[in-house]
């Protein structure tokens, strides 16, 4: 039933490869750019690219509503991710198309002293606006390398990206407002709707205190441009730290209420996007977690960009590794590099310092002495002492994956 | 356009509310940052892999009411008829799909036949796509066609209504704006199977390609008449 894809997929190899041994000079992010599987199998593949409103070709993750994934070289071009090449992200496929910035409101409810009624103009006058380097990553990003495998977007690792985003703090908005006595959370909607009233909206919640410390944010620009339509025109909440599913896009209304979301409406929170409430966030595979919980802060990840597995690189001269590194927000300590499948580490030097939610590139010269197969490793340590694990957690969503990457090369 | 006049020293300066805007944030927006911002999203041309099982009639008429198939596709392969299963049944309590049980099943069958690691010949397969399929075939040799079983059985109402937009055109409104066309009854027929968008919205509606000619028709008659 499936050699179609197989077959596909081979012949897609092979014209790759062939096409790699007639150009060896070509940039590696020529060469990548129609394998678009990123090691994941399907049921019926490959993935196309396609080209969307405001972006460059993208991986097809899925056509409506819009599930775009960046293609991996990307991230190979430098520590803030190109708005056009941000992954795309929806749930329910009655997604708004035109959105007039004039009339745009920004509505605040619920247990606060005065509610209101938000223009652009409004928010963009407010004192106080900020901006923040932070890595948005899906939740479910790298849930195609999961084993056994689980349903949802078979994606690769281009779930992910980091912008700088630039708004007003979500506290500012809040004690605009003035929240009233016994607030517990706030919750959050955008102008996306379901299909069919029977399916849940796609809301989010923040407790209190976490929409009052300050960080997260109202944000309309990214990278110095208004957000890109399908990214969350006209304004998005970032919450610097965790994950993309609290990153509500076309962000219109705003409540405040005295007890914990829950409701219908409320299933993105109280079902969907939970993980086992224990000290590894897993389970052994086909059984289920006492307790669930929903999901918070990224877990620390790190990447090699500059290779890609199966590359050739040569022996016996220096060839410069690079890649990104980030976590949850208290940043990268250190990033440690294998050449050898784990057995001996060296520590890389970090690149700039652009923030702790941001990607921290990295980079380390290597040599290698001699010819054959050689695995490349990458191993992050956070700033709270966080490191990666040498082999991966399960959980039933396929969420937080952050093993240890490897990746296999060939010396010569 | 929402314009203002001011005057400063004997000029009569006209200030648009984006450069107001730009003023008040103490930043420069670029000309024509208050327009509407549009998009237009490429068509879906994802399409569910054909078979003789009444799971994938029920399943063009279903899923694609929410989702488009590489939905379906892009999942992994190898997925048991337990595994998919579990998943429509997903559908149907988490998220509201219009399935009934005996669907759900017939519908996992097929997915795990297309997709997965079942095949067409499984026990199993066979017992859970006997359950009664309303696929569609409200035609009997000799009878009328039953437009209101055809509603049901292809899900129109879940999105449409007569007299009220849901997510579709309510059927009045499709009835005035085709009322005098003489190819009425062709091109909402030719709707009715094929599905589309950018008509009446960026929603999507679902093709229904296993209703015949003849019962394509019927309905399309049935919406003009509203």
């Amino acid at each position: 039933m499936n050699d179609d894809h197989y077959s596909h997929a081979s012949r897609r190899d092979f014209l790759r490869k062939a096409g790699a041994l007639a150009l060896a000079a070509t940039p590696l992010n020529a060469m990548t750019a129609t394998d678009t599987s990123e090691g994941v199998t399907f049921a019926a593949g490959p993935r196309p690219l396609v080209r969307y409103p405001g972006k460059r070709e993208m991986i097809l993750v899925h056509s409506r509503p819009p599930h775009l994934e960046t293609p991996f070289p990307v991230f190979n071009e430098g520590a803030l991710t190109p708005n056009d090449a941000f992954f795309v992200r929806y749930h329910l496929a009655d997604i708004p198309t035109s959105i007039d910035p004039a009339t745009f409101r920004l509505t605040v409810k619920g247990t606060v002293k005065r509610p209101l009624s938000l223009s652009l103009t409004d928010l963009k006058s407010m004192t106080g606006q900020t901006e923040i380097v932070a890595v948005k990553q899906c939740s479910g990003n790298s849930r195609g390398y999961f084993s056994p495998r689980v349903f949802g977007a078979q994606l690769g690792n281009g779930a992910m990206g980091n912008a700088r985003w630039t708004g007003v703090p979500l506290k500012a908005v809040l004690d605009k407002a003035g929240i009233s006595a016994g607030a517990k959370q706030v919750t959050f909607n955008g102008l996306d709707k379901p299909v069919l009233s029977s399916t849940p909206d796609f809301r989010k919640a923040l407790d209190i205190d976490h929409a009052l410390d300050g960080e997260p944010l109202l944000a309309w620009n990214m990278n110095g441009e208004e957000l890109p339509f399908l990214n969350g025109y006209p304004l998005m909440l970032a919450v610097p730290g965790y994950y993309g599913t609290y990153w509500v896009k076309h962000l219109s209304e705003i409540e405040v209420i005295d007890h914990t979301f829950a409701g219908h409406d409320a299933f993105f929170m109280t079902k969907g996007y939970r993980i086992p409430d224990n000290d590894c966030n897993c389970v052994t595979p086909g059984t289920a977690a006492e307790k669930m919980r929903p999901i918070g802060k990224l877990t620390v990840r790190s990447f090699i960009t500059s290779v890609k597995p199966g590359d050739a690189l040569p022996a016996g001269r220096a060839v410069d590794l690079k890649g990104i590194a980030f976590d949850g927000g208290s940043g990268i300590k250190s990033i440690a590099v294998s050449v050898d499948g784990g057995q001996a580490w060296q520590n890389a030097a970090l690149g700039q310092d652009l923030g702790r939610f941001s990607f921290r590139e990295w980079h380390l010269p290597v040599t290698f002495a001699s010819k054959g197969k050689a695995r490349l490793m990458v191993r992050a340590t956070s700033n709270k002492g966080e490191v990666q694990p040498m082999t991966a957690t399960w959980n039933p969503a396929g969420y937080l994956r952050n093993v240890v990457e490897s990746t296999p090369v060939v010396i010569g | 356009m929402n314009a203002k006049l001011f005057t400063i020293s004997g000029l009569t300066v006209v200030l648009t509310a984006g450069l107001v805007a730009g003023l008040i944030a103490g930043q420069t927006l670029a000309a024509g940052s208050a327009e509407v911002r549009t998009i237009n999203l490429p068509p879906d041309t994802s399409r569910l892999r054909s078979s003789t099982l009444p799971g994938y009639n029920l399943a063009l008429q279903k899923c694609g009411i929410c989702h488009s198939a590489d939905y379906i596709s892009f999942q992994a392969p190898g997925l048991t008829q337990a595994q998919w299963t579990a998943e429509v049944g997903k559908m149907q309590h988490t998220y509201g799909a219009p399935l009934s049980d005996d669907e759900v099943k017939s519908i996992g069958a097929y997915l795990a036949v297309a997709y997965g690691s079942a095949k067409a010949t499984d026990a199993s397969i066979i017992a859970a796509s006997s359950a009664p399929a309303p696929a569609g075939n409200a035609t009997k040799a000799g009878t009328e066609i039953d437009v209101q079983a055809l509603l049901d059985n292809h899900a129109c109402l879940g999105c449409h209504a007569v007299d009220e937009k849901i997510v579709g055109p309510a059927f009045q409104d499709v009835a005035k704006r085709y009322k005098g066309q003489a190819n009425a009854l062709a091109s909402v027929a030719t709707s009715i199977q094929e599905g589309g968008t950018g008509k009446w919205g960026p929603v999507a509606m679902p093709h229904s390609t296993n209703l015949t000619d003849a019962e394509a028709s019927a309905l399309a008659e049935f919406v003009l008449k509203q």
